[in-house]
């Protein structure tokens, strides 16, 4: 059962809710189980628009769908697994506004993500993307992000590019070296205490709310017990403030090459052996893995 | 029955001479596991162990196989305590003669008349409280002492012994919890430590029965993610009976557990709320 992941182009509330309504309605009368997630203004509009439907469509508010794509990806995995055995004919329309352009970037790849976890679950999603609001640029990755774009006429996209490509393109278009100012902590046993007071410190200092400094502690600890487990010494955690963001590179010099997709397609429970990475990502705002000659880094940054 | 002001309260391995010292227990398993040590550890390092018992032919905790005359003697009480504690008082005498560094007291009334119990307590502090040798464990049945008597009865003791550590360093505590069954941790827990828990757990586990297992995780700092994993795995092992409840857990740590999600963590169950004070009670 493949995913249908279209990416529909829409200009004012009129052609909005011909092209949801009709795509809703197409998954009722086919005995899917209708979903919507849209921004409040077009939840209420589509309320509306399927008064008669009453009961029969599940509705989200999609500024409180979509805080952290990882928490993202895992809401719509537990929605698909919950209405199971019906297929998720559902109308996923992200929140764009209040991003920068990382962030934005992020969100995108999010969208590619998309055809990686979903792929087998036999649903059916149309992304919204409102034609007069959103950036140039959001407006362009839908044909990298979504093998199908509805822009008027609906046809496949022959700019699409596959999720671990994308993530690739996507971990080498960031890459930033570390600050000089860098705080260093040699990790030397694996007893993690000095690291954690030593990150809850830095992160303290740099004005992060107290939970942001557990977050970040728990995200850096599961990162260095992985490479005390699994890398080779010399290891160590560099911590630096970057304009606020807190900034924990921990490092190892062995030769892990994370896939793109490491820690994105979330675990069932604890007991998957992704849990650990899932669970970092969740955690902070960005996670940045590299692979080189020199070691293997995972860089975490946060500043919520 | 409440921690009065004077009363300090003891693992069972930190008792010294001149405590008199209680333990009010809630279950056999609680008597046997920290009067067990009390008595094992004293006869392991020669020490003379006497105890005390209102039953005829009682089962000493902590006793394998009987150990000699010299280092174990048995009291009862015989409907006499009076004589029985003129019995202990020369059976300490003559362990002091007989050059004993040590000298382990432990009393099991249960049965005897409150009144009179009253009154060997206080004899028995007056044996116990000056001496640099002597250290004296009672033992309180909760289920079978009204809660009046038990707090006249408690207070005539300065210590509450607890068990002893099932582990403990400068991180991590583990002690054993007997109502409800479980453990307490606390500290900061992270994979240095994972085997020390799951060692410990183990114990607790193999003798719970399919009974619900409970973690007293106030006093716990940190927990990494990997010991949540191990968590959820010792729960999937015992899936047909009850979950692995943690109980009392700070705020700190809901906030890591509800970030993750506890639908990832099949098997646990958040139980009783936090309370900051500390240990809600411990008597009553």
């Amino acid at each position: 059962m493949t995913l249908t992941h279209r990416a529909f182009l829409y200009t004012g509330r009129e052609e909005f809710l011909a092209g949801t309504t009709a795509f809703l309605r197409d998954g009722l009368e086919r005995g899917a189980a209708a979903v919507a997630v849209a921004r409040p203004e077009n939840v209420a509009a589509l309320r509306a628009a399927l008064a008669e439907h009453d009961g029969a469509v599940e509705f989200y508010d999609a500024t409180e769908f979509y805080r952290h794509p990882v928490r993202t990806l895992k809401s719509y995995l537990d929605l698909v697994e919950r209405l199971a055995p019906q297929r998720v004919h559902a109308v996923a329309e992200p929140v764009w506004d209040g991003h920068d352009a990382e962030r934005r970037a992020e969100w995108i790849r999010y969208e590619s993500l998309i055809n990686e976890v979903f792929a087998d679950t036999g649903a059916s999603a149309l992304c919204p993307y409102d034609r007069r609001t959103l950036p140039a640029e959001v407006l362009a990755s839908t044909r990298v992000t979504h093998p199908v774009v509805i822009d008027g006429a609906e046809r496949r996209s022959p700019d699409y590019v596959a999720p671990r490509a994308f993530g690739e393109r996507r971990e080498r278009a960031r890459r930033v070296e570390r600050p000089p100012g860098a705080e260093y902590l040699p990790i030397v046993s694996d007893d993690l205490r000095p690291l954690r007071s030593f990150v809850a410190a830095r992160a303290r200092a740099g004005g992060l709310p107290e939970t942001a400094v557990r977050n970040l502690v728990t995200a850096a600890n599961e990162v260095a017990a992985n490479a005390l487990a699994h890398g080779s010494p010399p290891m160590g955690a560099w911590v630096w403030n970057d304009d606020g963001e807190i900034n924990c590179e921990i490092g190892d010099n062995g030769h892990w090459r994370p896939d793109p997709l490491t820690g994105f397609v979330p675990p069932k429970s604890a007991l998957d052996t992704g849990f650990g990475l899932w669970t970092v990502r969740l955690l902070v705002d960005y996670v940045e893995m590299r692979g080189g000659w020199d070691g293997t880094f995972v860089r975490l940054r946060i500043c919520r | 029955m409440t921690d009065t002001l004077w009363s300090v309260r003891r693992p069972v391995g930190d008792l010294r001479p001149g405590d008199h010292a209680c333990l009010a227990y809630r279950c056999e398993e609680e008597r046997r596991h920290v009067v067990g040590a009390f008595v094992r550890d004293g006869l392991l390092a020669r020490e003379k162990v006497v105890y005390l018992s209102a039953v005829a032919a009682p089962r000493v905790p902590g006793v394998v196989s009987l150990p000699s005359r010299r280092l174990l003697s048995v009291i009862t009480l015989d409907g006499d305590p009076r004589a029985a504690l003129g019995r202990l008082a020369a059976e300490i005498s003559a362990a002091e003669r007989a050059g004993f560094r040590a000298i382990r007291v432990a009393t099991d009334l249960t049965g005897a008349d409150p009144e009179s119990l009253l009154g060997c307590e206080r004899t028995l502090d007056r044996l116990v409280a000056p001496s640099t040798s002597v250290v004296a464990l009672c033992q309180l049945d909760r289920s079978r002492l009204p809660a009046g008597p038990l707090e006249e009865l408690g207070a005539e003791h300065a210590v509450l012994a607890g068990p002893d550590p099932d582990f403990e360093d400068t991180v991590l505590r583990i002690v054993r919890t007997f109502e409800p069954r479980g453990l307490a941790l606390a500290g900061e827990l992270d994979a240095s430590r994972h085997l020390v828990l799951d060692q410990a757990l183990a114990l607790v586990l193999s003798g719970a029965d399919g009974a619900d297992v409970h973690l007293d995780v106030a006093e716990l700092r940190f927990i990494d993610l990997g010991a949540l994993n191990m968590l959820a795995e010792v729960a999937a092992r015992r899936a047909h009976h009850g979950p692995l409840i943690l109980d009392r857990m700070p705020a700190q740590l809901q906030e890591v557990i509800m970030t993750v999600g506890w639908n990832m963590l099949p098997g646990l169950r958040l139980g009783a709320a936090f309370s900051p004070a500390g240990r809600p009670e411990r008597w009553g």
